[in-house]
């Protein structure tokens, strides 16, 4: 096995690569791990081939490259797979706050079932301008999320490579669903300031708290995406 | 050989060097060392982001291994792995025969 001396060199280089990776502490503890398996590998090597043992981790670590040029190496993935976790996250936590405010709007005094939510009597005066900025708002969030998905996974075979394309896509999918929140919690404040007595308390609260939770966690998703785009420049 | 030709053709050497069986890393890199008869003077750790992406393509697949002592990620050719290895096999046999016939000098008809 490796020497004290030896295992404190591959160490000590693990460390500056570790420092210069970017992305969540998981992803980035899984590349140290295989990445410590590779130098012991090459320091074996080194010294089935005849060198001393400092000598055999000096020149694994010499051949693995400098350390800032491997972090560099991995960023496009560390953000590709960002993005997608960010993607995936939203796509599946999407549809439950939206049937949360479903549920907490028929509860509440809005009026006809059968009729499309802004043909409900009672509803809120701000809902003709705030259901269409929603679904727009949705569609592009919906969409964004979709090639990001795309751009990031089993498609990327025939795509361009375009490392930047998948973060991009993230963080305005990111920015879109936490729209989405401001617009529907201030809908619901609207209709609170002008007839309290319409909404029915614990659904739309319920709802309200998921947006809430979804708005900041997408908006730090959004900028986290932005930020590894920025570092792939 | 310039190194740079050589790098251009990483993606389908790293999925060569997967067609005998499962490797870890430094297996891989081995491989293509031998195989390239040291002429791929790559550094070893870029060959990690390289492995991940192509994982992500879903060209292999990669698994953590304790088989052989040390922990280790070890990857396998999957099955689209191994269609695209056939492609760029094919490519480069055509794109190589084309360069061969232009580059190498035609046979010069004997003086009669």
């Amino acid at each position: 096995m490796t020497s004290p001396a030896s295992a404190q060199l591959i160490e000590s280089y693990l460390s500056q690569v570790a420092a210069a990776l970017p992305g969540p502490a998981r992803t980035r503890a899984d590349i140290v791990a295989e990445l410590r398996s590779g130098l012991l590998d090459a320091a074996d090597a080194h010294r089935r081939a005849g060198l001393a043992p400092p000598a055999a981790a000096q020149a694994a670590v010499a051949e693995f490259g400098h350390p800032a040029q491997i972090a560099t190496a991995f960023r496009p993935g560390i953000a590709a797979g960002q993005a997608r976790h960010a993607a995936v996250t939203l796509l599946v936590t999407g549809p439950l706050i939206g049937l949360l405010w479903a549920a907490a709007a028929r509860a509440s005094h809005v009026g006809v079932r059968a009729a499309p939510p802004w043909q409900w009597a009672g509803a809120p005066p701000a809902a003709p301008i705030a259901l269409p900025l929603i679904a727009a708002v949705l569609l592009i969030t919906v969409w964004t999320a979709l090639i990001t998905l795309a751009a990031t996974g089993r498609l990327t075979r025939w795509l361009p490579h375009r490392p930047r394309l998948a973060p991009t896509t993230a963080a305005i999918a990111g920015f879109g669903a936490a729209t989405v929140d401001v617009i529907l919690l201030a809908t619901v404040a609207s209709q609170l300031a002008t007839a309290p007595a319409t909404l029915a308390a614990a659904p739309m609260a319920l709802a309200a708290a998921a947006s809430t939770t979804r708005l900041i966690l997408a908006r730090r998703a959004g900028r986290r995406c932005l930020a590894s785009r920025a570092s792939l420049s | 050989m310039r190194a740079e030709t050589l790098k251009g053709h990483l993606d389908g050497m790293l999925l060569a060097s997967l067609e005998p069986g499962p490797r870890h890393g430094y297996a891989i890199m081995e491989a293509l060392r031998a195989g390239s008869g040291g002429q791929l003077d790559l550094p070893t750790g870029t060959v990690y982001p390289a492995l991940h992406r192509l994982e992500r393509a879903g060209l292999v697949a990669a698994a953590w291994s304790q088989a052989t002592g040390r922990r280790r990620r070890v990857y396998q050719l999957t099955p689209a792995g191994r269609r695209a290895l056939a492609a760029e096999r094919g490519t480069w046999r055509e794109f190589s025969a084309a360069v061969t016939r232009l580059l190498e000098p035609a046979p010069r008809p004997a003086p009669s």
